[in-house]
């Protein structure tokens, strides 16, 4: 880090897992989206993403829609209950919150690495009897779903909603992405439903180019993937209509502006239901 | 008073307004949902614009109420601003409310700061979930941290292990109060030693290279059997486990070794191998360490080992004539001396049974030979007991084996050679004898099918006539067992060997009886074996064969064994000619005894042995060839009559009609027949 950005005053409430010199991918998401739970270091880094991609704000709100469309169209297909892999910090719109509008009995199991995302989602779901959040790596699927199943929270016997939103791009190619996908499809049963999105090279390619030259310096390096990859990443689910497509086009739902450019979406984004 | 403006335009204010900020800010809602939202705001505001008297009081509610939902970005007031003030201003049906534009800013004012307000505090309220999250997480750590802490703190000072952390230069850090004991210093005073020292010298070497940073792979521990020296010089076992400690670089920083104090373990652990390996009375080798040890001393001798495998005579005598305490006494006693008899060779000493020993011996340039070493041994064995008693021992002796020869094959020719060794008598030795070994191994096997064969008729009886020499003719029948080859003899022995005596002679009883019943072939001669002369359920064994034969009394000739009858005494003779049954004494020899013994019986034959009988043909003219005559005159005068047994050729059988006696069986009369044939 360049100086003067990274020096962050090292307050003594700030455990000693969290780094706040270090930027995280949770918290500058967080701080696009105009959340509040990000140190200065985070901001700094969202400042050269921005450079990189103006639209960046904008493809975190995309997404971030994306994830409340996909819920909601998970539950019309009957899923109540979501595992949510990479859940961040909990600032607008969480998968409970959203599926409970529709359907009070949901239950969520959020998982995240990031101290302050757990920190964060523990506090707020500390009186909630049916969402939890584990402290996981995701990409370790037998961990996570041994933590899931020992919440007893989700009953693997029914469908499950697998949320991978906005996440994959932090998995890199020799963690054998298409491996933990398949991992957790092969502990849910048929009917149980995939979202997930991604960043794409394909949309914009001198951006995303940036954007993985500025995040090469934080704590998580980005992977972007092609249109195929992402698609393929699906295997084993039936992608439901419009298919993996630019965050926008996905569902828009009735009235929404036409504001936002497709092209400049920067995120690949699908549903799937499992086979 | 104005009009409200029209609901349809209000509608439409709600959708520009959802327009212009739905990009600014992520709002988890449905567009619909926002415009609904957006609505009840504008409801608010155009009411404010239309009231009379005009206050803005009620917009402040907007911005919060905005900022609440999370209409947050940086730019939404903006827009907010942007679309409310034209719609407010420019609305046709607001023109005519006086005062309008001092309205709209008042209006947009209140908006603003109301939204600005919230957003401050809504930022407290992030900051300070920020903090609380933070502040909850970094508790959580420290109490996870405080607990371990707490925890290794207990473990470190309770433990009944030693526990010592070292440097990378193999001082301590820290020792606990355990390893202070199992030295035998002040725990307080081991910071500043160096490990190494607190271990035996010839460990302390080995040690040293073990604790070698590098001699340790991160996660790795190394287990180990050492001695300590306590202060006083004492080694102290201990088993020991190291792991190294990285900081928080990754660099290797501390050895932790856990010390645990093995050496009642080690004694117990010893101690249990002697008693799996040794005999607890003499603390002699048992068997097993025997075999194990044998075995080896045979691998690897140049000269050849020797092998003598004791059983002590007639110690049962001693253990229930003086009790086991004195039997005991003499076991220990026995096994002590010959120890000492081998103490100047490669030798080993066992107890290998309850009153057996075995000694092997790695034979040298100086050790005995065989007979010499016999000697010594009877000799030590002969020197009386604290008790009074002298004990002698019969020997089997394997001397220098093959190298083929496996231990079991040693342990079992040292075995068969001492039984062989037994049957001569007391106090006697036999070398192994191959031929010998072979002949006894091939009949014992015989023996052990024996119940087999009689299961699946493979034994039978058979029918030698009985010459009777006063009238020339033949007057009955001995029944003879067969087994193939085997002949009467032969069977008999065999079933004494295995124990099947009874059963093989009840059985033959029966069908030699049956056969009887049915013929007219004379009187029936069955000649009992010796168990079966002793059994005590003889008589009514013979009486239920005669009940379910139907074979009279006096059809019958029951030989009793002479031997037999002088061991047990003569009840069951008595009882047999109680009723009615004729009896004769087999396989006499003439001495004074069983001529007392046939005074007392009044048997109505007699049988002689078979020994004899081949000795005097053996030898005419001899001493014994003159007595005979007058053993059978005198048994004659008495009452009994003298029959002979196995006579092969007629030239004997003239001999024996000369000396006087007045029947015989054998080949000479005529040749053995199935019962079926007379």
């Amino acid at each position: 880090m360049e100086s003067g950005c990274g020096v962050v005053e090292r307050t003594s409430w700030v455990p000693a897992g969290v780094d706040t010199g270090l930027p995280s991918a949770a918290r500058l998401y967080d701080y696009l989206l105009g959340g509040g739970h990000n140190f200065a270091a985070d901001r700094a880094l969202a400042e050269r993403f921005l450079l990189a991609q103006p639209n960046a704000r904008a493809i975190a709100r995309l997404n971030r829609a994306f994830l409340r469309r996909a819920v909601l169209h998970l539950i019309d297909r009957g899923v109540r209950q979501f595992l949510d892999l990479g859940s961040g910090i909990p600032t607008v719109g969480n998968v409970h919150e959203i599926a409970r509008r529709s359907a009070p009995d949901a239950r969520v199991v959020y998982v995240d690495f990031e101290d302050v995302a757990v920190a964060h989602s523990r506090l707020l779901l500390e009186d909630d009897p049916l969402a939890t959040i584990l402290q996981e790596d995701m990409t370790d699927p037998t961990a996570v779903l041994g933590a899931a199943r020992g919440t007893g929270l989700l009953d693997f016997d029914r469908p499950i909603g697998l949320l991978m939103v906005g996440v994959f791009h932090f998995v890199p190619p020799e963690d054998d992405p298409a491996g933990v996908v398949a991992a957790y499809r092969d502990a849910v049963v048929p009917g149980s439903g995939l979202a997930l999105s991604q960043f794409t090279s394909d949309l914009q390619p001198a951006e995303m180019a940036g954007i993985v030259e500025v995040m090469k310096r934080s704590m998580n390096p980005m992977y972007p993937r092609t249109h195929a990859e992402i698609t393929d990443l699906f295997a084993g689910f039936d992608v439901v209509e419009p298919g993996v497509v630019p965050l926008p086009l996905w569902r828009p739902e009735e009235g929404a502006p036409d504001t936002d450019d497709p092209a400049r979406a920067g995120i690949f984004a699908g549903v799937g239901l499992k086979k | 008073m104005a009009q409200p403006p029209a609901r349809p335009r209000r509608r439409e204010l709600a959708r520009e307004w959802m327009t212009a900020v739905y990009p600014t800010a992520y709002v988890p809602l449905s567009p619909v949902e926002i415009e609904r939202f957006l609505l009840d705001l504008v409801d608010v505001i155009a009411d404010a614009v239309q009231a009379e008297p005009f206050t803005a009081a009620p917009i402040a509610e907007v911005g919060q109420r905005l900022v609440r939902n999370h209409f947050t970005g940086p730019e939404t007031l903006q827009r907010t601003v942007e679309v409310l003030g034209r719609a407010l201003l420019f609305t046709p049906e607001l023109s005519d409310v006086p005062s309008l534009p001092e309205k709209v800013v008042a209006i947009l004012g209140a908006l603003s700061t109301g939204f600005a307000t919230a957003m401050r505090l809504d930022a407290f309220d992030r900051q300070e979930e920020v903090k609380a999250a933070l502040l909850a997480a970094k508790q959580r750590a420290e109490r996870v941290l405080e607990v371990s802490e707490a925890r290794f703190r207990e473990v470190f000072t309770t433990s009944a292990f030693g526990i010592v952390v070292t440097d990378l230069d193999g001082v301590c850090v820290e020792a606990n109060e355990a390893l202070g004991e199992m030295v035998g210093v002040p725990f307080t005073e081991l910071p500043g030693r160096r490990l190494v020292d607190l271990f035996h010298p010839a460990d302390a070497d080995a040690l040293a290279t073990r604790y070698h940073p590098t001699g340790v792979r991160r996660g790795e521990r190394f287990r180990e059997q050492r001695r300590l020296l306590r202060d006083d010089g004492e080694p102290v076992w201990v088993h020991l486990a190291v792991s190294l400690l990285h900081d928080a670089d990754g660099a290797p920083a501390f050895h932790v070794t856990m010390v645990e104090d093995v050496s009642e373990l080690h004694l117990l652990q010893k101690n249990l191998d002697h008693q799996l390996l040794h005999d607890s009375l003499t603390g002699l080798s048992n068997r097993q360490r025997f075999g194990s040890r044998l075995e080896a001393m045979h691998r690897k001798s140049h000269r050849g080992i020797t092998l003598y495998h004791l059983d002590l005579d007639a110690f049962s005598v001693v253990n229930i004539g003086m009790g086991h305490a004195v039997g005991d006494r003499l076991l220990r006693e026995v096994g002590r001396r010959l120890e000492v008899v081998v103490a100047g060779e490669r030798a080993l000493v066992a107890r290998v049974a309850g009153d057996e020993f075995a000694i092997v011996v790695d034979n040298g340039p100086a050790t005995p030979r065989v007979p010499e070493m016999v000697e010594r041994i009877n000799h030590a064995l002969a020197e009386p007991m604290d008790c009074g008693t002298a004990l002698s021992a019969s020997i089997g002796v394997v001397d220098r084996p093959g190298a083929d020869w496996d231990v079991d094959e040693l342990l079992r020719a040292a075995t068969a050679t001492l039984h062989r060794a037994k049957a001569h008598g007391k106090r006697q030795w036999l070398p192994y004898d191959r031929h010998e070994d072979r002949r006894s191994r091939a009949w014992l096997a015989r023996a052990a099918r024996m119940p087999g064969a009689l299961a699946d008729a493979e034994l039978e009886v058979e029918y030698r006539p009985v010459a009777d020499f006063g009238s020339g003719r033949v007057h009955g029948r001995v029944a003879r067992l067969r087994w193939d080859e085997l002949g009467h003899g032969d069977c008999v022995e065999l079933a004494e060997a295995n124990g099947w005596s009874l059963v093989l002679g009840q059985w033959a009883l029966r069908e030699a009886a049956a056969a009887a019943a049915g013929w007219s072939a004379g009187v029936l001669h069955f000649v009992l074996s010796p168990m079966q002369s002793r059994d005590e359920d003889l008589v009514g064994t013979v009486m239920r064969v005669l009940d379910e034969t139907a074979l009279p009394g006096t059809g019958l000739r029951i030989h009793l064994d002479t031997r037999a009858m002088l061991a047990a005494g003569g009840d069951n003779a008595q009882v047999l000619r109680d009723n009615g049954i004729p009896i004769g004494l087999a396989g006499f020899n003439g001495g004074q005894a069983e001529l007392s013994l046939l005074d007392e019986l009044a048997a109505d034959v007699v049988l002689l042995a078979p020994a004899a009988v081949r000795r005097l043909a053996d030898r005419p003219g001899s001493l014994p060839h003159r007595a005979i005559g007058e053993l059978v005159r005198s048994v004659r005068e008495f009452g009994a009559a003298v029959c002979v047994p196995d006579l092969d050729t007629p030239a004997l059988a003239d001999w024996w009609r000369e000396v006087g006696v007045d029947g015989a069986f054998g080949a000479f009369a005529g040749p053995a027949v199935p019962g079926y044939e007379l």
